[in-house]
């Protein structure tokens, strides 16, 4: 529901004193029972869908994401196609029944920029020089949001693309921190997103060490910015070990039925 | 991945360590970055001691794109006096999830002088051909040898499966002959590769 962001934010405002203490209580429980550092429970599973490339599928609290990945494939239309490497086209989707009110399926402002974001959050981790003049397609569907599912699309997408067999330098894997009721949470959900005061969401490549997005919604001061990114990257690492079982679970049992 | 655990046959996903370019050499698989070789597939690992390299063997299908050399099937869908658009459907023996447009040559058809490209194929064949460049935006492909050319084609007047006879090829319903430059796999092992190109 961010799209229409401005509008609760105003009313949120208003109501920060009051609500901001509901949001975590005297002893740091949030809304859903969480601690400030703990992560949304979280399943992933690796090629769902038969007739793409490949896929990924990720419930991440109550976020349902599925993401399809065709290609390489013959880039249209033709110009788009770039010589010496091939383009990722990505198109982050939410159905009409993602929200609690139906949202348009037509792309919206929102829509378009996150397609970009999560774009260019996956193309330092693909060998894009390695397949020229093709384009990779990554189609990410938001089932059901909750908060957070740019990050949840990015790292559903690394799996799908993992999937696919496209060489890469590493799974991306992307998570949020950001400040409700006065303290630095980690994995934050719709309503702490809305009436809190900050979200950071974080892209981030375990093995090389390197974010690929980062992005900050709301006002945080120095320290409470360095505590949110610290405590993203932390729970992107935990969030990387799921996603490594996801693909172990999927292909460890083929290679034995293989054998 | 710490010395103790290194072997073959671990499971590594995307940007796993393998180690380092002092210990091993970087084999298919596998990159490096930094003096550290790491992982670019999911599959299992491969340590060849003797010839101190790492490498990684896929457990996923490899994303296949046709390249010089490699023999392609493909459905001809234009036919021009000098050229042809094929619609490469098949590498080797990987079915790709779409098409690549292949453009072949009146020159590249066979090693002897052909006078014009309609007795060579027809809208609608399905040729196995070779690529011999991939430059300039399109796949140029070839079928000067032994092996390539049509392995199927309809009768251009009543759409019956044409088959190869003493003078061209000949439609067994309806008697018209038509030529073309067939490979000696024609109408073997067809079937599936025809239902394939029109799913």
């Amino acid at each position: 529901m961010k799209a229409n962001k401005k509008k609760p934010k105003k009313e949120g405002e208003k109501m920060t004193s009051k609500k901001s203490e509901k949001l975590i209580d005297k002893k740091g429980i949030r809304l859903d029972g969480r601690k400030v550092d703990e992560l949304r429970p979280v399943k992933m599973e690796v090629g769902v869908l038969p007739n793409a490339d490949g896929s990924a599928y990720l419930e991440q609290g109550r976020n349902k994401i599925l993401v399809g990945v065709y290609g390489p494939k013959e880039a249209h239309p033709r110009h788009i196609a770039q010589q010496d490497r091939a383009v990722i086209q990505c198109r982050y989707h939410m159905a009409p029944f993602s929200v609690d009110e139906r949202k348009s399926p037509a792309p919206s402002r929102r829509d378009i920029e996150l397609s970009k974001v999560i774009r260019e959050a996956l193309e330092p981790a693909v060998f894009l020089e390695y397949y020229p003049r093709t384009s990779i397609q990554v189609y990410i569907e938001i089932l059901q949001a909750d908060g957070g599912t740019r990050c949840a699309g990015i790292t559903t997408a690394a799996l799908a693309l993992a999937d696919a067999g496209i060489p890469m330098r590493d799974l991306v894997v992307a998570c949020a921190a950001g400040k409700a009721g006065g303290k630095i949470a980690l994995d934050l959900m719709d309503t702490e997103d809305k009436v809190g005061e900050a979200d950071v969401p974080v892209a981030f490549m375990p093995n090389l060490n390197a974010v690929t997005l980062l992005q900050m919604d709301g006002n945080l001061s120095v320290d409470e910015f360095n505590t949110a990114v610290d405590m993203a990257i932390g729970g992107c690492k935990k969030l990387y070990e799921i996603q490594k079982e996801a693909l172990k679970s999927k292909y460890v049992s083929e290679g034995v039925k293989e054998e | 991945m710490p010395e103790s655990e290194r072997k073959s046959g671990l499971f590594v996903v995307p940007g796993d360590r393998l180690g380092v370019i002092e210990e091993f050499t970087s084999g298919p698989g596998t990159y490096v970055e930094g003096g550290t070789i790491h992982s670019k597939v999911t599959g299992c690992t491969l340590l060849d001691m003797l010839n101190k390299q790492v490498s990684v063997y896929p457990l996923v299908k490899s994303a296949t794109v046709p390249q010089v050399g490699s023999i392609v099937t493909a459905m001809v869908s234009d036919v021009k006096n000098k050229n042809a658009v094929l619609s490469i459907f098949k590498v080797g023996d990987k079915t790709l999830s779409g098409f690549f447009k292949g453009m072949l040559h009146i020159s590249g058809v066979s090693h002897g002088y052909v006078d014009n490209m309609f007795n060579v194929c027809k809208a609608g064949d399905i040729m196995k051909a070779k690529v011999i460049s991939t430059e300039n935006r399109s796949f140029f492909l070839s079928t000067a040898d032994n092996d390539l050319g049509v392995v199927h084609a309809l009768c251009s007047i009543c759409g019956h499966v044409l088959q190869p006879g003493n003078r061209g090829m000949g439609c067994s319903n309806c008697g018209n002959n038509e030529r073309r430059k067939t490979s000696p796999d024609y109408g073997k092992d067809i079937t599936r590769e025809v239902e394939q190109s029109e799913s």
